[in-house]
């Protein structure tokens, strides 16, 4: 399988933020490693804590931050310690992210091809020339026909998903080990979509770089990532490589994630399930597992005490109580199977 | 680009057109004469009115005034310099005001954004809010009440500058110094604006995404101000900036007049109280050309600054 050295390790990582209202917990004790040359992807609905967790490696948190408590290890340095100078050093060059909305990210009265360089001149030691030789090879790359006329116009000359491979070319433009890309494709229409998760393995596999994939869009993560981490309010509740999350998922939250998406077979007389309720209020994280509000198979101990990570193989970790050896044995809903057979055949018939 | 250039122009002679009409008509309904020395005989007081068409129906007169002006004949004034050309007496109190206002615009626009960057810089902390402050005080305190107290403190009590512009022809370190007050009351206003638009415009953009690109493809803080922030919003500031480089030739009116530079806003207020008709609405339609131009360059100048118009506009 893959390389295990660890590139990032990310360690009980508690993140809350000062509002007029009270503190909001947006990420409450996040543990996971980001491997050399694999692809990671952390899914969950909108407010789980994805961006947070990932602001913070960046050191980019808004300034009403606190990073309460744990490490973020990259190179044996704690990047929760660092200064926002030092951030400034490994940006670009060791971590670098991209957004999600090609559209506004783009410096839209600065040229192209100077957005690309920019970084290159400031931080390595090379010349105007070598700069530019190196990011027309980049434009190239991402996959920018014509790359010579394009450098010299402006952002608003481009289509989204054009803008998005910019995007990504600058991210690139100092060689990073670790690229974070912060749901890349959400604001893209499906067909640019999957060209821009192309490319991304793409590149991925030619400069071997460990990337952070981020998206609530379960669809996108069997096809890019290695392994899967699922996020929901705050926090990891499910942890395994993409078989184990799409065929053997232990997690309630990760059932009613699977059964919530469509797929190809998908037709109108399907029912998808709807995940019920609203996520918690993180001013207030609730005690006990934050899902058992909407979980139909909540017990009694859910709502008291949060469940601790349960292993269920070398790889597969998740945090609810129906893996403690005392639990009732629940089955997964029956639309959820029906479909993980289906999935299991079509992959059978793929690979023959 | 040229068809919506002319396009302008034409609006615009067709706005110059209503505001000299609609000016005529207004000074001319205002009550008093010309003529209104007791002593002068009635015979010469008629020959007087005569001359100027002063007897005939408004809109006779007003037919008269047109023909003038649209042969470019701004006529001459009758009181207030009797018998000199309105263009002649414009020309020369343009460069007075020209000075003056200079001086205010060199002054006005490089602390203002200086001061809009600083505040945007420390948001919400103590110098943002002791610019805030000063710009709401600048703003709401009308100028002249600024130049009374630069007058009676500045110069009056502590006697550091003259009360008054001093009457050297030329730029002379007594002239100079006596500008000092005239400029500084001139300024705060355009200081106060342009600092409150840096800031919000500032704000915005250190906000923006492209900063957090910027921040995370490796920029420092400052660098990233410096090449995206700063630069990209100093755009939206071309549109308050470039109509005061225009205003620069009009001149204050009420600041000219207390501090008594004879430039052109003493004149259009000096013309009106004389009831010097020709020369009031030559000066009105002045300070409206200037005005007009000014919008003119500003929507043009967008084209040049702004990528996104100058290549956009162009297919
Ligand atoms: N600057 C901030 N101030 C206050 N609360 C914040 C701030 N940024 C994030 N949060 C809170 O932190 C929590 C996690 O937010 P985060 O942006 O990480 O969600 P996400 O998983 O990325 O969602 P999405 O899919 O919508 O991007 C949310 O509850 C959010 O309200
Ligand atoms: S711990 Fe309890 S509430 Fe949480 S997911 Fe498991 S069963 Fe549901
Ligand atoms: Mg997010």
């Amino acid at each position: 399988m893959k390389n295990r050295e660890k590139v990032l390790q990310v360690k009980n990582l508690y993140i809350t933020f000062n509002t007029f209202s009270g503190k909001v917990h947006g990420v409450r004790g996040v543990n996971f490693d980001l491997h050399k040359g694999e692809t990671l992807a952390i899914v969950g609905e909108s407010g789980s804590g994805k961006s947070v967790t990932n602001k913070a490696i960046m050191g980019i948190l808004s300034k009403n931050a606190n990073i309460e408590d744990g490490q973020i290890l990259y190179k044996d340095k704690d990047l929760t310690k660092f200064s926002d100078k030092q951030f400034t050093k490994i940006r670009g060059s060791e971590i670098s992210m991209i957004f999600q909305d090609p559209m506004s990210s783009l410096d839209p009265v600065m040229k192209i091809g100077k957005q690309i360089m920019e970084a290159m001149l400031v931080k390595e030691n090379i010349s105007k020339a070598e700069a530019k030789e190196k990011a027309l090879n980049l434009m190239a790359a991402v996959g920018i026909p014509e790359p010579e006329k394009r450098f010299n116009q402006y952002p608003f000359q481009f289509s989204g998903g054009m803008r998005q491979r910019i995007v990504i070319a600058i991210a690139l433009a100092c060689d990073p080990d670790i690229l974070i890309c912060d749901e890349p494709t959400t604001a893209l229409d499906v067909t640019i979509q999957a060209q821009i998760l192309d490319l991304i393995k793409e590149i991925q596999e030619e400069r071997q770089i460990s990337v952070i994939f981020i998206t609530h869009d379960l669809g996108v993560v069997a096809n890019v990532a290695d392994r899967v981490a699922v996020m929901y309010a705050g926090k990891i509740v499910e942890t395994g490589t993409v078989d184990e999350i799409f065929y053997n998922p232990q997690h309630p939250y990760t059932w009613s994630l699977l059964a919530s998406m469509p797929d190809l077979d998908t037709d109108a007389s399907d029912e998808l399930l709807v995940i019920p309720g609203t996520p918690p209020n993180m001013l207030y994280p609730p005690k006990g597992d934050a899902f058992a509000p909407r979980n139909r198979y909540a017990m009694k101990i859910d709502f008291k005490k949060e469940p601790p990570m349960f292993k269920v193989s070398d790889t597969h970790y998740a945090a609810t109580w129906l893996l403690h050896p005392d639990a009732p044995k629940v089955e997964k809903p029956e639309a959820l199977t029906r479909r993980i057979e289906k999935q299991k055949e079509r992959q059978v018939a793929d690979n023959e | 680009m040229l068809r919506y250039i002319v396009q302008r122009l034409i609006a615009m002679a067709i706005t110059l057109f209503i505001i000299i009409s609609i000016s005529f008509f207004i000074i001319h309904s205002m009550p008093g004469s010309i003529v209104d020395d007791p002593m002068l005989p009635e015979d010469v007081k008629l020959a007087i009115e005569d001359k100027y068409h002063l007897n005939d129906p408004l809109p006779v007169q007003y037919g008269y005034f047109l023909k003038d002006f649209l042969s470019f004949n701004f006529g001459t004034s009758i009181k207030v310099q009797p018998r000199v050309s309105v263009f002649d007496i414009i020309k020369a109190k343009l460069p007075i005001t020209l000075q003056v206002n200079i001086f205010s615009l060199i002054l006005t626009v490089p602390v203002g954004i200086i001061l809009g960057i600083v505040a945007a810089l420390k948001k919400n902390r103590a110098a943002d809010h002791i610019i805030s402050i000063m710009v709401i005080l600048f703003i709401s305190v009308p100028s002249f009440v600024f130049a009374a107290l630069l007058q009676y403190f500045v110069a009056f009590k502590w006697g550091l500058a003259p009360i008054l512009l001093s009457t050297d022809a030329t730029l002379t370190w007594t002239k100079f110094k006596s500008m000092i007050l005239p400029v500084l009351a001139l300024s705060f206003g355009g200081i106060a604006t342009i600092t409150r638009y840096m800031r919000a415009e500032l704000c915005e953009a250190l906000n923006s995404e492209y900063m957090l690109l910027a921040k995370t493809k490796g920029l420092s803080q400052v660098q990233a101000t410096v090449r995206h922030a700063i630069r990209n919003s100093f755009i939206p500031l071309a549109n308050i900036i470039i109509p005061m480089f225009f205003s620069i030739l009009g001149g204050s009116m009420v600041i000219e007049n207390i501090f008594g530079i004879p430039g052109l806003g003493q004149l259009s207020v000096s013309s009106i109280n004389a009831l010097d008709h020709p020369l009031t609405i030559a000066t009105l339609f002045f300070y409206s050309l200037i005005s007009l131009l000014s919008i003119l360059v500003v929507d043009l100048s967008y084209g040049i600054i702004d990528p996104r118009i100058r290549i956009g506009g162009r297919k």
